[in-house]
C-alpha cells in the first residue's frame, strides 16, 4: 500500500464510515444522523463551520463518547460505541483539538506510553527496552524533536508539544490517524513541516482523516473532502468540487 | 523529490530548525548524559546502601524499648504509605479510605489465627489474598468515578466497614476489641519481639518497594503514569485504562492488607476505631505526598518524619487533640511549598547546583573548541542535518 497521495480515486476503499450517527445533548443535536464515508489509504478532511459538530462527531467514532443511534464502521467491522483503547488497537489514532500530552513526563515517558498488545509479555516489559527507545527517537527525529527527549513536556513550546503529540500516535503505529485542527495556533512553517509529515506518512500507507479550519492547508493536502453543517454532511468530493459547491459557500458564508 | 519512503533520510531529519538549540551542542550534551548517568547509578546505588544500612542498624542503636517500638510503628506506617502510594502515586486516585484493607487485612489475620491452627504468617498471607478478592469488586465499583467523588467513595467505604466491625459483635469482638495471640513464644521479651518485628517490617517494606520499582519501569508503569498525567488521552493510545487501574488498585490493596496483618500480629490487639480510622488513611495520604507520591522512596520518608512527628506530638501533648493540628499544619505547608514532596523538591535543588544538569548554559571557548572537534570527528552527519531543512521545505511549499 505504497500509492502516492496524487492517483486517482478508481480504486476507492471504505476506511472508517457512519451510518446515522447522532450525539444529543439535552436539546442540541451535535451530530445529526450524520452517513460518512472515508477513503482508505487517503489524505480525507472533515470541514465545517464551528459548532457544525466536527469534533463530537471524531469523539463519537473513537470512542471517547458514545453515540445516542447510529452505527461506524472501520474497514467494514463495527466500532459502535467500543470504548476508545479498543478502537485505538483496532488501527485507529487520533490527535486532540488543543494538543493534549502528558505534561509531568519527559518527551520519552510520553512517546512509551502507547500500548499496541494486551498480551501480559508485552505490558509487563520493560517500558524502556532497548528497541521501542530506538523506535522512540526515530519517530522523535522524524517530527524532529529528538533532542528534547529528557525535557518534560510541559516545558517545550506549543507546536513541539503538537509535533510530539502526532509523533506519540504513531508509537501505537496506527493505519488510520485522525488529527483534529493540526494547523490550530502553530506557526505557518510549522504548519508547512506538519503537512509535508501529512504527505510523507500517506504516501506510507496511512490513511489520514483531518479536521482542519484553515483552508489553504486542507485543499493542497487532501484527497477527499467531507463538509458538515449543523451534525450532518452536506458535500463531499475532492476539493476542487467541494471549493466551488453552493451548499458549501452557503454553510460558511449564509449566502 | 519524495524521500518519503526511505526512513532513514527521516531519521537523520534536522533538530535544529526548531531554533532550541545549536547544533554544534548536541554531540557534547549526549556524552555529558553517558557519563553522568553513570555518576547517577553511582550515588544512587550509594544511597541504597547508606539507607539500607541506616534503617537496618536502627535496633541496635536504640536506646530503649519505647524508641525500638516508635520505629516498629514508623516501618508499618512506611509499609502502609507504599502500598497506598501504588494507586495515589501511579494513577493519581487519591483514596482517603485505604484504611479499610489494613483494617481488614489485620482482621482477617488475627481471626484465622484464633479460629484456624494456620501458621500466623500464613494467616497473614491468606489474609492478604481475601483482601485482594474483595478489592476487585470494590474496585470495580469505585474506580468508575474520578477526583472528588472517588475521595468520597473511599471515605464511604471505611465508615461502612466501621458500623459493621463494632456492630458484629460475636465475631469481631466489637468495641471491646480483639485479642490478637502473638506468633512468637512468652518467653521471647517485649524489646526481642519490637527488634523481630521491626525486621519483619522492614522485608516486607523491601517487597513492596521492590514491586513498585518493578512496576514503575514496565510499561504497565508508564500506562498508570499516563492515566495519572491525562486519562482518556491514555486510552485513546491503547492503554486499557479500567484494567490498568483496577490491578494497581488490587495491588495496593493487597500489600496494605499485609501491612495491617503484620500490625495486628505485632500489637496483638484491635479495635475497630483505631483499625477503621479516616486518620490512619489520612496520614498514608500525607505520608506520601510529603515525601513525594512520585518517588520511589517518598512515602517512606515521609512515614519517617510524619511517624517521629505523630509519636513526638502524642508524648508530648498526650491526650489532646494538638498531633491534630500539627499534621494539619505540615499538610499545609506541604502543598504550599514543595506540591511534588520533599524528594523532587531536594533534587530540584541539587539539580539547581550541578553543572551539568542545565539546559542552557554558557559556554566557554575552550569548550567551543572542544566541542567542534567533537563535532568535526562525526563530521558528515552534522552537515547533512544542516542541509536538511532547506532541503525539505520547499517540498512542503511546492504542493
Amino acid at each position: 500500500m505504497t500509492e502516492s497521495a496524487g492517483s486517482t480515486a478508481t480504486d476507492t476503499r471504505i476506511g472508517l464510515a457512519t451510518e446515522g450517527l447522532t450525539k444529543r445533548y439535552g436539546g442540541v443535536t451535535a451530530v445529526d444522523g450524520a452517513s460518512v464515508q472515508f477513503h482508505h489509504g487517503k489524505v480525507n478532511a472533515l470541514i465545517g463551520p464551528n459548532g457544525s459538530g466536527k469534533t463530537t462527531f471524531f469523539n463519537c467514532v473513537t470512542g471517547m463518547i458514545k453515540p445516542d443511534s447510529g452505527r461506524a464502521t472501520y474497514l467494514g467491522d463495527d466500532i459502535t460505541g467500543k470504548a476508545s483503547h479498543r478502537i485505538a488497537r483496532a488501527g485507529i489514532g487520533r490527535s486532540f483539538q488543543l494538543c493534549r500530552i502528558f505534561p509531568r513526563m519527559t518527551v520519552m515517558e510520553n512517546m512509551l506510553v502507547a500500548v499496541r498488545s494486551t498480551s501480559l509479555r508485552h505490558v509487563l516489559a520493560p517500558s524502556r527496552s532497548a528497541g521501542e527507545l530506538d523506535r522512540a527517537r526515530e519517530l522523535l527525529a522524524r517530527v524532529g524533536i529528538d533532542h528534547l527527549e529528557n525535557s518534560e513536556a510541559r516545558d517545550i513550546s506549543y507546536g513541539q508539544q503538537k509535533l510530539l503529540e502526532l509523533a506519540g500516535v504513531l508509537m501505537a503505529d496506527p493505519e488510520t490517524i485522525m488529527l483534529d485542527e493540526p494547523a490550530g495556533g502553530v506557526n505557518p512553517a510549522l504548519i508547512d513541516r506538519i503537512a509535508s509529515l501529512v504527505r510523507d506518512l500517506n504516501a506510507e500507507g496511512k490513511t489520514f482523516l483531518i479536521v482542519e479550519h484553515n483552508m489553504e492547508l486542507v485543499m493542497s493536502l487532501s484527497d477527499h473532502v467531507v463538509v458538515f453543517d449543523r451534525g450532518r454532511q452536506i458535500c463531499e468530493g475532492p476539493p476542487s468540487v467541494v471549493q466551488n459547491d453552493p451548499r458549501v459557500l452557503e454553510a460558511y458564508l449564509g449566502i | 523529490m519524495r524521500n518519503a519512503s526511505d526512513p532513514t533520510s527521516d531519521s537523520t531529519s534536522d533538530p535544529t530548525s526548531d531554533s532550541t538549540s545549536d547544533p554544534t551542542s548536541d554531540p557534547t550534551v549526549r556524552t555529558d548524559a553517558g557519563s553522568r548517568g553513570r555518576a547517577v547509578l553511582l550515588a544512587k546505588g550509594i544511597g541504597l546502601l547508606v539507607l539500607a544500612a541506616a534503617v537496618l542498624s536502627f535496633p541496635s542503636l536504640a536506646p530503649d524499648a519505647f524508641i525500638l517500638s516508635v520505629g516498629v510503628v514508623i516501618m508499618s506506617y512506611a509499609v502502609l504509605a507504599t502500598s497506598w502510594n501504588f494507586v495515589g502515586g501511579f494513577t493519581g486516585y487519591i483514596s482517603l479510605g485505604h484504611a479499610a484493607y489494613s483494617g481488614l487485612g489485620a482482621y482477617a489475620t488475627a481471626l484465622l489465627v484464633i479460629h484456624t491452627s494456620l501458621n500466623p504468617w500464613v494467616a497473614m498471607l491468606l489474609g492478604g489474598l481475601l483482601v485482594a478478592a474483595l478489592a476487585v469488586p470494590i474496585g470495580i465499583a469505585s474506580l468508575r468515578v474520578r477526583g472528588a467523588s472517588f475521595v468520597i467513595v473511599s471515605i464511604a467505604m471505611v465508615l461502612i466497614l466501621l458500623l459493621v466491625f463494632q456492630s458484629w459483635g460475636e465475631v469481631t469482638g466489637g468495641s471491646n476489641g480483639l485479642r490478637v495471640p502473638r506468633p512468637f513464644d512468652e518467653s521471647v521479651l517485649r524489646p526481642e519481639q519490637h527488634e523481630r518485628f521491626f525486621y519483619l517490617h522492614v522485608a516486607l517494606l523491601a517487597v513492596a518497594l521492590l514491586t513498585w520499582w518493578a512496576i514503575d519501569r514496565s510499561r504497565f508503569g508508564t500506562g498508570l503514569k499516563a492515566i495519572r498525567e491525562d486519562e482518556d488521552k491514555a486510552q485513546s493510545l491503547g492503554v486499557p485504562t479500567f484494567n490498568y487501574k483496577l490491578v494497581a488498585f488490587i495491588v495496593s490493596a493487597f500489600f496494605t492488607a499485609l501491612g495491617g496483618g503484620m500490625y495486628a500480629l505485632w500489637f496483638g490487639f484491635l479495635d475497630p476505631i483505631f483499625q477503621f480510622s479516616i486518620l490512619v488513611g489520612s496520614y498514608m495520604v500525607l505520608m506520601s505526598l510529603l515525601g513525594g507520591i512520585r518517588s520511589l522512596f517518598g512515602p517512606l520518608l515521609g512515614a519517617v518524619i510524619v511517624g517521629y512527628a505523630v509519636e513526638f506530638f502524642k508524648n508530648q501533648y498526650g491526650d489532646t487533640q494538638f498531633h491534630l493540628v500539627a499534621m494539619g499544619l505540615l499538610l499545609g505547608i506541604v502543598v504550599l511549598f514543595m506540591p511534588d514532596g520533599i524528594i523532587p523538591a531536594l533534587s530540584s535543588l541539587i539539580n539547581r547546583f550541578s553543572p551539568q544538569a542545565a539546559s542552557i548554559r554558557e559556554v566557554s571557548a575552550g569548550e567551543l573548541a572542544e566541542q567542534r572537534r567533537a563535532a568535526a570527528s562525526e563530521g558528515k552527519d552534522l552537515d547533512a542535518t544542516e542541509a536538511e531543512p532547506t532541503d525539505s521545505l520547499p517540498e512542503g511549499a511546492k504542493r
